[in-house]
């Protein structure tokens, strides 16, 4: 099928065409648009982690003093994740999800075009601190008393606070939109026990930022009262409480974490089938374990807070170890795809084996976190630190990755080269190890996290180098994919509309899709349409699945 | 010839695996806590070891798997592989085992708590522990409730303190902070607990340990506090009793109020507030005593000390907390020249200005 | 390696009859997302009222109830009636929905006038009840509490205000009819929900005091 006269012509800048993606309500525009926007806030963010890890190469004081240290590292993680991560997967989600579901567009354009245009105008807002007499440097948890107007004087704080707001308020539209579009904009056949694991994951990541995200807005308000109007919600000189503010934010802080994993598990349970040639192994119970995921996280918030002696101790400990069996029934059920499968071993097949490996070490120091007295020791210290890179970055970022590689043909018809993916899936992979691994034994040794300097004892020296070389490695890996990138959009391999023989209805149109994407959808039997309609004749397994939609034209 | 799919998947993990256990060596040593030098620490660090046991097992088995896997299946022709949706009994199988894991882990963590969080009736020694931006303050009570004859140590960034205490019977730590959240950790000890402002509903957070063996033990602030965070620093030197006795007897003698004798020469005004002095430049008479009135009008530890141009020690002020505190130092007579006062607790540009003397 | 699309389609596109009438057969997705939206606003006044209710059990050693001055807030005047203002512009708003669904365009705009009235009431109230209250925002943990959760609330009036007044203009140009008219139906739920978020304001602040 030929791309419509609609599509823009490559190469002319032209005002139009400017004007085209500025004012665009098409889903997979908006889709590309996050995510250019999320990977320019990476590397932004990137260099931040730099500027940490070249001040922590060895101990004292070189590059930076500690006022700039620690707006560099509240930057890098306030942008990594709400400016990178959560975005990055929501565009992916914005580009995919409608066309895994067979429909022509989210179900609210305009509102998904705002939700988008919230995002950019935020993080400028928080960045912006940097012109205004110094960033927020009181860490992305933003304790009181810490950020009251007594301690934090500066005007960063507050444009952070507005800036996470505006992200806070585009994430809640864009979740309100994804919910709508997966309840209405289903297309026929597409029950909802046959939509691909990446929807399940999408929806109950949706929900999660439905109900978690205000309670933030709320406490963002509360704390920019507390500071610009003379509020007391946060201040135990006049009856406030400064404990509120982390009951405040870990309730949205610990399903933001899930926020983040889960479309990556998605993304990871797409991919595997595909270059397994098998069916993600116990869709049911993945679906189960995703829900349950999803109902966990809103009564573990408390285990962030173990240390303050103000929880319920037993109960969090508990509710938190819970939530280990369903990621443990997810960790089997990708091993089982794996088992007597036939693997390729593609740019995005590397990508998500790499989040397997790497998220089983963040999710196994997240068990080891969640026993509180293990947590008195470890909390607050580098250990921490290695943990949540594992799972944000040996986690999401890693699935990250292998969403653009995996659907980049989707988007532009041509295939990322695959020799220099998977030098950077190398590069980074080992630069990812060596710069988060160190962190784990730093942490056990008692090196607390947020520090601008540390004593030279040997054990902190060394590890700390190693740490260091490790980010330099990952910043030069990103090269590769730039370079890849770029030549690949100049002149790449065209590969045609299918190029994974993969298996969900994104495949069944062009590449890229036209403006509401399907001409013709295939039948929807099950949870992989387009791998059955490749295998329409030796397929016995559909055999016993009851055809509920329209009969085939003659 | 392409050995045999088995075949290749035992080379290869015949040949990695010695690797493989030397790596998990080697990082296994970095993956132990320190030496627990409390009977606290001793069930946390038993604790710890049997967790991360778990942990490591787990980790080595998946990952096996995987390698297994990657081997072993990786694709050679084009056929299809069978297409396996699922099996119930595997699946509640695998459903069970990481629910006993985590459910052993969560009784081996209560039965550890309820060790961790024990208190004696009558500890050996209770000190008030107070962190400030960016040091700590160690009060040592003793029974008669007068605060004045009380043994205190405050540190500064420059100098951290060192909390002096017995061996081999229970220390009580009361822990407050008098501005921002702040965490008392000791890593040998295998602990460490946040302090709150005072107001903080329900925060009057204690810890007490029974350390085992004499030494002098590092500890540092866990929660991030502001600027100086990283030096926030302190150290715990447990002794025998008797030694203990001795030192307290001794530093109390040694506390002699300080001197506030009325000398002439001008006087200079200064006062601090917001983490900041009012001036940064002060002017001196040369060659004739001095005195500075210092004002602090917040409830936060400053005081104002004098360097040389070579950072040498000239007058270290009596330290005062706020709000609306007061002090009068008397400064010896100095040569001209230019001087840096500064506040030895908030080390920063804005407790930072330069004294000329003319 | 490389395939095409399948290229053999079992149906075209364009949703069938029955496709129609399956989609038809559920809410419509306007009320969807105002259904989900709520959602999230629930959470958020649910943080603000966890804040309350924070302040209420740090001073609940003290004595029964919220923190002072809560005793100074008093139902009479002004706070009582102005609280059946909105719950009566409830009931108006209703009217106004019903009357739609039978297609009666008329009693619709008169319903929805009334409605953005008594909106209008209850805001100028509100703010003569802040202007005549003997304490501020900055008086403590109790006013900070109090100006946030009847300010945002205030907003959130307002913004049904501009609802209502945009489903005002629409109705003069006979934009809706008994099949179409499911802007008002979704107005009217934020509506309702404001006037609920109320009646746990005024239940707490004014009755539990």
């Amino acid at each position: 099928m030929a791309t419509t006269t609609l599509a823009p012509r490559a190469g002319t800048f032209s005002r139009s065409w400017v004007l085209d993606w500025l004012t665009t309500v098409d889903h997979k525009k908006i889709g590309i648009l996050y995510i250019v926007n999320s990977f320019l806030f990476f590397f932004a963010a990137g260099i931040l982690a730099l500027v940490i890890r070249s001040e922590l190469a060895v101990p004292g004081l070189q590059f930076v003093d500690e006022a700039t240290y620690n707006q560099a590292f509240t930057m890098h993680g306030t942008i990594m994740i709400f400016l990178f991560v959560v975005p990055v997967l929501s565009g992916f989600a914005n580009y995919i999800v409608p066309l895994m579901l067979g429909a022509p567009d989210m179900a609210f354009p305009r509102i998904n075009a705002l939700s988008f245009w919230l995002l950019p105008l935020g993080g400028l807002l928080i960045f912006s601190g940097y012109f205004f007499g110094g960033a927020a440097a009181e860490g992305w948890t933003m304790y009181t008393p810490l950020s009251n107007a007594r301690y934090a004087q500066g005007v960063g704080t507050d444009l952070w606070l507005i800036g996470l707001t505006l992200v806070g308020t585009a994430s809640i539209l864009g979740a309100v939109n994804f919910i709508a579009t997966i309840f209405k904009m289903r297309a026929p056949g597409m029950t909802l026990m046959r939509m691909p694991i990446f929807v399940w994951t999408v929806l109950v990541t949706a929900t999660l930022i439905l109900l978690a995200t205000p309670v933030l807005t709320a406490g963002l308000i509360a704390l920019f009262i507390d500071r610009n109007y003379g509020g007391a919600f946060f201040d135990p000189a006049t009856g406030g409480n400064p404990i509120l503010w982390q009951h405040i934010f870990w309730f949205f802080g610990h399903p933001e974490v899930y926020i983040v994993i889960l479309p990556a598990m998605g993304v990871v349970s797409e991919i595997l089938p595909v270059f397994s040639r098998k069916p993600l192994f116990g869709y049911r119970a993945f679906v189960l374990a995703t829900v349950g995921i999803g109902l966990l996280s809103f009564s573990v918030w408390a285990h962030h807070m173990f240390t303050t002696g103000e929880v319920f101790l037993l109960f969090f400990a508990f509710m938190t170890a819970l939530i280990g069996v369903p990621t443990g029934v997810k960790m089997f059920n990708w091993m089982a795809t794996l088992w007597r499968g036939s693997l390729e071993f593609t740019t995005p097949m590397l990508f998500a084996l790499g989040f397997i490996t790497m998220f089983l070490i963040g999710g196994i120091s997240g068990v080891m976190l969640a026993s509180p007295p293990v947590d008195f020791h470890l909390q607050d210290t580098y250990f921490v630190v290695a943990h949540l890179h594992y799972v944000f970055f040996g986690g999401s970022v890693f699935g990250v990755f292998a969403a653009t590689y995996f659907w980049f043909p989707k988007m532009t018809g041509r295939r990322l080269n695959e020799g220099l993916g998977k030098v950077h899936f190398w590069i980074h992979f080992i630069g990812f190890n060596l710069a988060f691994f160190p962190m784990h034994p730093l942490g056990t040794s008692g090196m607390p996290r947020r520090v601008a300097d540390y004593a030279p004892e040997p054990i902190w020296v060394f590890w700390n180098l190693v740490s260091t070389v490790g980010a330099f490695m990952i910043a030069i890996s990103v090269l590769p994919f730039l370079v890849n990138v770029v030549a690949t959009l100049i002149n790449g391999e065209r590969v045609g509309d299918d190029p994974w023989e993969a298996n969900t209805l994104e495949w069944a149109t062009t590449s890229p899709p036209p403006p509401y994407n399907f001409d013709k959808l295939p039948p929807i039997r099950s949870e992989r349409p387009v791998f059955d309609l490749r295998h329409k004749h030796d397929a016995e397994h559909l055999a016993a699945e009851p055809v509920v939609v329209r009969e085939e034209p003659a | 010839m392409r050995p045999s799919p088995g075949r290749s998947a035992w080379l290869a993990a015949s040949r990695g695996g010695p690797l493989i256990a030397m790596m998990a060596l080697l990082v296994g040593c970095g993956m132990i806590p320190p030496e627990p030098e409390t009977e606290t620490a001793e069930s946390v660090f038993t604790l710890y070891n049997i967790v991360f046991a778990m942990g490591v097992a787990v980790f080595v088995g998946v990952e096996a798997f995987i390698l297994y896997a990657v081997v072993r299946y990786r694709r050679r022709d084009d056929r299809l592989p069978d297409q396996l949706h699922g099996n119930t009994v595997v699946e509640i199988i695998w459903t069970a085992i990481p629910t006993v894991i985590v459910l052993i882990l969560f009784v081996a963590a209560a039965v550890t708590l309820g060790r961790v969080e024990e208190r004696v009736d009558d500890p050996g020694l209770t000190i008030e522990v107070t962190g400030f931006q960016w040091q700590w303050q160690f009060h040592y009570l003793d029974d008669d409730g007068d605060d004045r004859n009380d043994h205190t140590v405050v540190g500064n960034p420059a100098s951290p303190p060192t909390m002096v205490v017995p061996v081999g019977e229970p220390v009580r730590v009361e822990l407050t902070s008098s501005d921002v959240v702040h965490s008392f950790f000791v890593p040998h000890f295998l602990i460490k607990r946040d302090m709150f402002p005072p107001g903080t509903e329900g925060a009057d957070n204690q810890l007490e340990f029974t350390i085992t063996e004499p030494g002098t033990y590092s500890g540092q602030c866990a929660e991030f506090c502001g600027d100086l965070h990283a030096r926030m620093t302190f150290s715990v030197e447990a002794m025998e009793r008797a030694a203990f006795d001795e030192w307290l007897a001794a530093a109390k003698a040694g506390e002699t109020p300080a001197p506030s004798g009325q000398a002439g020469g001008p006087t200079l005004e200064i006062a601090a507030d917001q983490i900041a002095f009012d001036t940064r430049e002060l002017t001196a008479p040369a060659d004739q005593g001095f005195q500075i009135h210092f004002v602090n009008l917040e409830g936060v530890i400053h005081n104002v000390s004098i360097y040389g141009s070579g950072n040498e020690q000239i007058f270290i002020g009596e330290p005062i907390t706020g709000p609306d505190a007061e002090i009068t130092y008397q400064i010896p007579a100095l040569p001209p020249g230019e001087y840096t006062f500064i506040c030895d607790y908030h080390p920063v540009a804005d407790m930072t200005g330069t004294l000329t003397v003319e | 390696m490389t395939v095409d699309a399948p290229t053999r389609w079992s149906a075209e596109m364009g949703p069938s009859a029955a496709e129609i009438a399956r989609r038809e057969a559920g809410m419509p997705t306007p009320l969807v997302g105002m259904l989900l939206f709520i959602a999230s606003e629930v959470m958020f006044f649910g943080g603000l009222f966890a804040a309350y209710f924070n302040a209420r059990a740090a001073a609940a050693g003290e004595h029964w109830g919220p923190p002072p001055p809560a005793h100074e807030l008093e139902m009479l005047p002004i706070a009582l009636p102005l609280t059946l203002v909105l719950v009566a512009s409830s009931f108006t708003m209703q009217f106004g929905v019903w009357a739609i669904r039978r297609g009666n365009q008329r009693a619709m705009r008169n319903w929805t006038a009334i409605t953005l009235l008594l909106g209008v009431i209850f805001l100028a109230g509100q703010l003569y009840d802040y202007s005549i209250l003997g304490f501020g925002i900055n008086s403590g943990v109790f006013g900070t509490v109090f100006y946030t959760l009847t300010g945002f609330h205030g907003a959130h009036v307002f913004g049904g205000a501009v609802g209502l007044t945009i489903l005002l203009a629409r109705a003069m140009q006979g934009q809706f009819s008994a099949r179409n008219h499911v802007a008002v139906e979704a107005i009217s739920i934020y509506w309702h929900f404001v006037d609920v978020v109320w009646i746990a304001l005024f239940t707490t602040l004014y009755i539990l005091k």
